[in-house]
């Protein structure tokens, strides 16, 4: 989140972050990390009741007792929520990054440009470092020249619609490709219309980092977790379609261990 | 923990993995309460503190200590 501070404030967004840490735990956290946003200390749980998300199934002895259900709201102006992003799975947290991307379509600098017949394509996404667990969204940047199109899932009539898929891994759950709206062109010459893209657009992938466990062994001498798939597609411009092409894309994900540092003793919640 | 709380916690572990959904609280298109904290600092804040001109990041997380 630290790192992607500047991003937030960029498009105008303020951003807290609460616990039921007591003030000094938090201002420990804060100096190790050098964390520069709000977080604000709920001791006594009394926010994360009214928001309605106490965690009633930790027992009242436990020092975990007070904790939230974990998740990020989105708020406009006057505090509306506008989105939100919750797991099912306590361990399961969508990065800063992966929640600005998907709600605001805030693009990173596009990470690399791939060589591909008729349109330039960039990868982007899974510059910050992720953890195990975490959710993170990829893109393909796509920019077709003018006149060019290509088409978009639920074509008919034998076009290749474009696709892309990313290659099963046990260090990652992939959801569903995001597609952006197509537009419907009509084919004057077969009189037909066809759902296809145009210009630039981008295709989105979420994906879902697997536990500690399931990633570590699939990491790189450098720590880093490749993630590849392929983009096939179709393109035609005004006169003709070009034969299919599959790209193969990949984006190199840096992963962190789990932090495990801890408070002072003294500072720590007890019962 | 005597036998009724004990009753008590399983039911609702029961219930929530029964459902399972976890509570998230307000409901997009509902505004958040608002609450009166402080910070890592010691400075106070409130919701209307925190916005921005176009609204907020609100994180809720476990602890900063484990």
């Amino acid at each position: 989140m630290e790192q992607n501070r500047a991003r937030i404030a960029a498009q105008g967004l303020g951003l807290a972050a609460i616990s039921y840490d007591s003030v000094a735990v938090l201002k420990t956290f804060a100096d190790r990390e050098h964390i520069g946003y709000t977080l604000l200390s709920d001791a006594d749980s009394k926010v994360i009741r009214a928001y309605g998300i106490f965690n009633d199934t930790v027992p009242k002895d436990s020092f975990a007792y007070g904790i939230p259900n974990p998740g990020t709201y989105i708020l406009d102006a006057h505090g509306v929520v506008v989105g939100k992003y919750f797991e099912d799975d306590y361990r399961v947290r969508d990065t800063a990054e992966s929640i600005l991307f998907r709600q605001f379509g805030i693009e990173p600098e596009p990470r690399s440009s791939v060589a591909a017949k008729h349109l330039k394509i960039a990868v982007e996404g899974g510059e910050t470092p992720v953890r195990p667990d975490q959710r993170v969204t990829l893109a393909v940047d796509l920019q077709l020249p003018e006149r060019m199109h290509v088409y978009a899932p639920g074509v008919t009539g034998g076009y290749i619609p474009i696709s892309f898929k990313l290659s099963p891994s046990p260090a990652f759950q992939a959801d569903p490709v995001t597609f952006p709206a197509s537009k419907t062109l009509r084919l004057e010459v077969i009189h037909e219309t066809v759902p296809v893209f145009m210009g630039r657009f981008r295709l989105l992938d979420t994906v879902t980092l697997a536990g500690p466990q399931q990633v570590q062994p699939l990491l790189d001498a450098q720590g880093n977790l490749p993630v590849e798939g392929d983009l096939r597609y179709q393109a035609c411009d005004d006169h003709e379609c070009y034969p299919p092409e599959t790209v193969h894309l990949k984006w190199t994900l840096q992963v962190l261990a789990f932090d495990r540092t801890r408070a002072p003793e003294s500072l720590r919640r007890k019962q | 923990m005597n036998p009724v709380g004990k009753t008590t916690a399983w039911v609702a572990l029961a219930a929530s993995l029964a459902w399972g959904a976890v509570a998230t609280g307000p409901a997009v298109g509902e505004r958040v309460p608002d609450f009166h904290l402080r910070d890592q600092n010691g400075a106070e804040h409130d919701l209307h503190s925190i916005l921005g001109p176009k609204g907020a990041l609100l994180v809720f997380f476990r602890s900063a200590d484990w």
